[in-house]
Parts: structure tokens; sequence; C-alpha cells
């Protein structure tokens, strides 16, 4: 079984009395340990069939199976206890919270869990390891580049140990240098630890590394 | 407790902000604590009074005295088991000096001991007042605030024109008397007593009755005397009002206006402008972190979860600002006590009432909890994507 298998989604929005589908009738599988690179014009439903992925938006009509939950099914609780322990977010811009320090940043997720603030600060640092950014656990956000922000949002997201990584536009708001490293840095959690990845972004080099790549225009999947 | 460090964090943020509020939630409970201790000492005081003692004054006016004839026919009416001629001296150690004052009055010794359980004195102390004409009791907080003993003696004036001699009079003090805040709370620690043939004497004539102070045998009959007393002089040149202690003294209360109904708005107005306040900057703090919110409901929170924090955030608003404000009317209260004209009717209260303090506690924290309520509830229904689309 795939890691996500999207089966009939229809999503439609309403703005007053007009109904607007952005997505419809769409099917899509992701397995595990894929790397996925959506990719397509804005307003062709690539960051809403991510939302869907995630489990932050629900469809109109259709199925969304991640890691064996129908996520259009759960309750409001449920489908943000699901969040917590499956997907991992990652902005565009980042959406570190400023009065917090990295560590905290990273260990926010965890304040759901029971761990201990030991514990939470341990795993916040061993994620940290993981993007390179140990040495700045104590640093604001307003202290770090863009791209520095944007690896501790992947440590935030990866600290949970989630089966799924969605990420949308993550270089979309750094120069070429720190976009490399985000996607060398994605490209690693995908090959070394086995994380199943779904990304939308704009920049083809950017969809180039990943191991597939789809295309959709007005809803509609091309491959 | 763990998210406590991230709610202060958030507080620390805007800290201008968060202080301002903090202050005047401050200034808030400040100003209820303060004003309900002083109905909370007022209160005492007609706590303190007791049901089988009723009051006969001037039915025009306290400023006018009754004749002193007066007192045998109220003691012949049924019911009535002994009454005392009483009167307000009003005498300061200088005349008319009311930074330097404590409440003084002339009584009819015997029976006013007889009628006054609450100003304990021993068979022993008590002849020794009875038998020294310008012998008087005294308070033991206004006794250890001049540093007097028994033996000690010293001087008033009065500032009411009868009651004013060609020279000061002179007191011994007989007696300190004793009072038991369990049996008889709320009794006045500070009042002087002395013997009413001394003002008569010393002002060479009778000076009439403030009021006469009237043992009943029978608590429920209280009413009945009253009229009984009051029909005996309907038609008398001076008539009288009878009432029980307690309406007397509520009713002295009263002459500056309903005290109570006043401190009680001046209460309400302050608790409103307040909460309009802290409604206001948790609406700001709430509507600048959209996007935060949208991160934490991403991130697995759920929307209880921050609807929860930000009704805490705004719940430790008032927390903090009602312990501040608590601490600073702790503190006025005992300031007030060393007050001249407004100290003797706090000092029985012994500082901040738990009560008032406990009160003003949770009206802080439900100030914090209403203000935050709304936006709360604002983050509590928005969609991630509607909070995220505030990028």
């Amino acid at each position: 079984m795939a890691m996500v298998e999207v089966r009939g989604v229809r999503k439609v929005y309403r703005r007053d009395t007009q109904a607007i589908t952005v997505l419809d009738g769409l099917d899509l599988d992701v397995q595990e340990g894929e790397f996925l690179a959506l990719m397509g014009p804005s307003g062709s439903g690539k960051t809403t069939l991510l939302n869907l992925i995630a489990g932050i938006d629900r469809p109109t009509a259709g199925s969304v199976n991640v890691a064996g939950t129908n996520v259009a099914t759960l309750s409001e609780g449920a489908l943000a206890r699901w969040r917590s322990h499956n997907v991992g977010f990652i902005f565009q811009f980042y959406n570190l919270i400023p009065v917090l320090t990295a560590e905290e940043n990273v260990a926010l997720p965890l304040l759901l869990a029971r761990l201990s603030r030991k514990e939470r600060s341990e795993r916040a640092l061993t994620a940290l390891k993981i993007v390179g950014l140990a040495d700045r656990a104590k640093h604001s956000p307003r202290q770090l580049s863009g791209g520095q922000e944007q690896r501790v949002a992947i440590a935030r997201a990866i600290v949970g140990d989630p089966k799924v990584l969605v990420a949308d536009e993550p270089t979309g708001d750094l120069d070429a240098k720190s976009a490399e490293e985000i996607l060398t840095l994605m490209d690693t959690l995908n090959r070394d630890f086995k994380k199943t990845i779904v990304m939308v972004t704009h920049d083809p080099r950017a969809a180039q590394r990943a191991r597939r790549q789809l295309h959709l225009d007005k809803g509609v999947l091309q491959a | 407790m763990r998210y406590l460090p991230y709610i202060l964090k958030h507080l620390k943020r805007h800290w201008v902000r968060s202080l301002l509020t903090v202050l005047a939630m401050t200034f808030c409970i400040f100003v209820f604590c303060v004003l309900q201790s002083f109905l909370a000492a007022l209160q005492r005081g007609l706590d303190s009074t007791n049901a089988n003692r009723l009051v006969t004054r001037n039915a025009v006016s306290l400023v006018f005295n009754l004749p002193v004839t007066y007192k045998e026919r109220i003691a012949g009416v049924p019911g009535v088991e002994r009454v005392s001629a009483q009167n307000w001296f009003g005498g300061a150690r200088k005349a008319g000096d009311f930074k330097d004052f404590f409440p003084n009055m002339a009584v009819e010794a015997e029976p006013f001991l007889e009628m006054s359980p609450e100003y304990i004195l021993t068979e022993e102390q008590k002849r020794a007042w009875l038998e020294n004409q310008t012998g008087c009791i005294i308070g033991p907080a206004t006794a250890e605030k001049y540093g007097w003993k028994v033996g000690s003696t010293f001087q008033l004036e009065s500032f009411i024109p009868p009651y004013r001699a060609s020279k000061p009079f002179e007191f011994t003090i007989s007696a300190i008397y004793a009072t038991d805040d369990k049996q008889y709370p709320g009794t006045d620690k500070t009042i002087m007593f002395f013997h009413r043939k001394y003002l008569d004497e010393a002002t060479g004539r009778h000076v009439g009755v403030g009021t006469f102070a009237i043992q009943i045998a029978d608590k429920t009959q209280a009413g009945a005397i009253c009229r009984t007393i009051d029909d005996l002089f309907e038609n008398s040149e001076r008539q009288t009002h009878t009432e029980t202690e307690k309406q007397f003294l509520a009713s002295f209360l009263s002459m500056a206006g309903n005290l109570a109904l006043l401190l009680n708005w001046i209460g309400l107005a302050v608790i409103f402008v307040i909460l309009l306040v802290t409604a206001n900057t948790m609406s700001m703090a709430v509507r600048e972190r959209r996007t935060e919110m949208g991160v934490l409901k991403t991130l697995g929170f759920s929307s209880g979860k921050v609807m929860g924090l930000v009704l805490a955030e705004a719940g430790l608003l008032g927390a903090l600002g009602g312990a501040i404000g608590i601490l600073f009317s702790s503190g006025m209260i005992k300031v007030l006590a060393m007050v001249p004209n407004v100290g003797p009717v706090v000092q029985g209260l012994g500082g901040l009432p738990g009560p008032v303090a406990l009160t003003g506690f949770g009206l802080a924290l439900g100030i914090g909890l209403i203000a935050g309520l709304a936006p709360a509830v604002a983050a509590y229904r928005a969609s991630i994507t509607d909070l995220l689309r505030h990028v």
C-alpha cells in the first residue's frame, strides 16, 4: 500500500455565492520513501493538494489515505493528534516563533508528547544536529540567516519522527546557495532517514532533486 | 505548566504593552481592594452591634439633644431592661484637631457596663472607674498609640460648643478594656468612655442627652418597643426616633450619602474600563499572531489547546496584575490605619481582609479570562488555511 493514496479527490472553495473547483477527481499515489516534486503554475491546486495530504484541510469529496489513515474522516481533535505523529510540515517562510530560540522552536511539537523538559531538549538538539545547527540552538530566529531559519524549520518538522514530510516551496524565499543546502538536506532525509517527501515547488532545479516530478494544471495531474 | 515558559515569552515579546496592561489591572484591583476593605470595615462595625440594644435620638437630627427626663419614661416602657444616657463628646487633645483624634463618649457608667459586655473589664477595673469621677476606660489600640497605661493622665477639649468648659477636661485612665474578637467581632479598640456626670459638672449645666442606649429583654420585640418609645414623645417639643443599634449605625454612616453604593459603583466603573483595556491588548496580541496559531495547529496543537493558550496568557496577565494589586492594597490598608481620620475605621481589620483579597484575585483572573475569551474563540474557530493565509 502506498504511503499516500489520494482517490477521487475534489476540492471546492466557496467565495460568497461563487464555487471555485480547485481539484476535481484527482488520484495520486506516493510510495513509502519516495521524494515527489509537485510543480505547476499559480492557482493550479498544488498547495491545496499538499494541505489535503498534510491533513490541514479536508476534501469536498474523495479520500486521502496517508500512512494507512483516511484523514478526511477524522474529527478535528483526532486529525490534530494524527498530524503531530505522522506529518512534518515545511513552510516557504519558515514560520518560526520569533520569541523562541532555535531549540525551543524545534521542541515545540514535543510539548504535545509526554516527555520531560530534558528529553524534549535532547531530542531538539538531535534534530538540530541532523540539520547542522546544533551550535545555534540558543539563537533566536532573528539571529539566523534565511537558510538557517529554514533548516531550523526542517528540524522542527522531523523532531517528532513523522512518516511523511510535506514542503510548500521550501526554497522559495532563499538565495541559490541556501536553496541548494536545503535541497541537499531534504535529499539526505529521504535517502538516509527514509522519509517520504512531497514537495511543492515552482523551481525546476529544486524539482530535479526529487525522484519523481508531477505537474498539476487546473487541478489535473500530468506526468 | 509545560506551556508556561512559552506563554511568558509571548508576554515578554511586547513587554511595554504587557507591563501597561498589568499596571492597569494592578490599579483596578488596588482600587477594588481598598474600597471593599473600607466597606468591610464599615460592615464590621455594623456586625459588632447588639440586637438587644436600641438607640433613641432626637427625631430632627443627632445634632440636637434630648431632655434628661426622657430616661425615666423610656425605662418605664414594658420590655426595656435598662437605659444609659450618653453624649458624643468629640474631644481632642487640641480642640478640633482631627489629625490627632480618637473617639470619646460620655456615658452613665453603671448601666453602660451592664449592657456592653463587649468592653471586657474585671470587677476590680469596673470599681476603679466607678469610684473616680474623672476616670475613664480606654481602648487598647489608643492606649498603645499614645503609650498610655492605667493611671496615665491626659486632657481633652471638645469642639462642640455646649461641651466646652473654661479649661480642658482632665482624665485619668482607670482601665484599658479588653476585647474578644471571637465572641464580639468588630469591637472598637480605640474608643474612650468617661462619666456623663463629669461632663455636667465641668460645664456647670445639664447639657442634655445625645442618645439613649436601651437594653431590651427580647430582641424580637424591638420594632414594637421602638414604636412605643417614639409614641411616648410624639406630642412633645422634642420628638424621638428610636431604632436598633445596627440601624442607628447604618443611618449614621449613610449621612455621607449611600457610601456603599457609591464605592461599589466606582469599583464597577474601574473594572469595566480595565476589562476593555485588557480585551484590547489580547485582541491585538492574537491578531498579530494569526500565522503563529496556524503553525501551532499545523504542528498538531488542537483548536482547544490553542484557545487554552490564549486564555492562559490573558489569565496570566490578570493574575499578575491581581497579585501586585493585592500587595499594594495590603500596604495601603496598613498606611490608612495610621491616618488620623480614617485609621480608626480600618484598624479593626488588621490588614487586608482575606475574603477581599481572594475576591480581588478572582476578579483579576476573571477579567483576564473574559478579555481573552473573544480572541481565544476566534483562534479556536479559524481554520489552519485561513490562519496561514495571513503570511
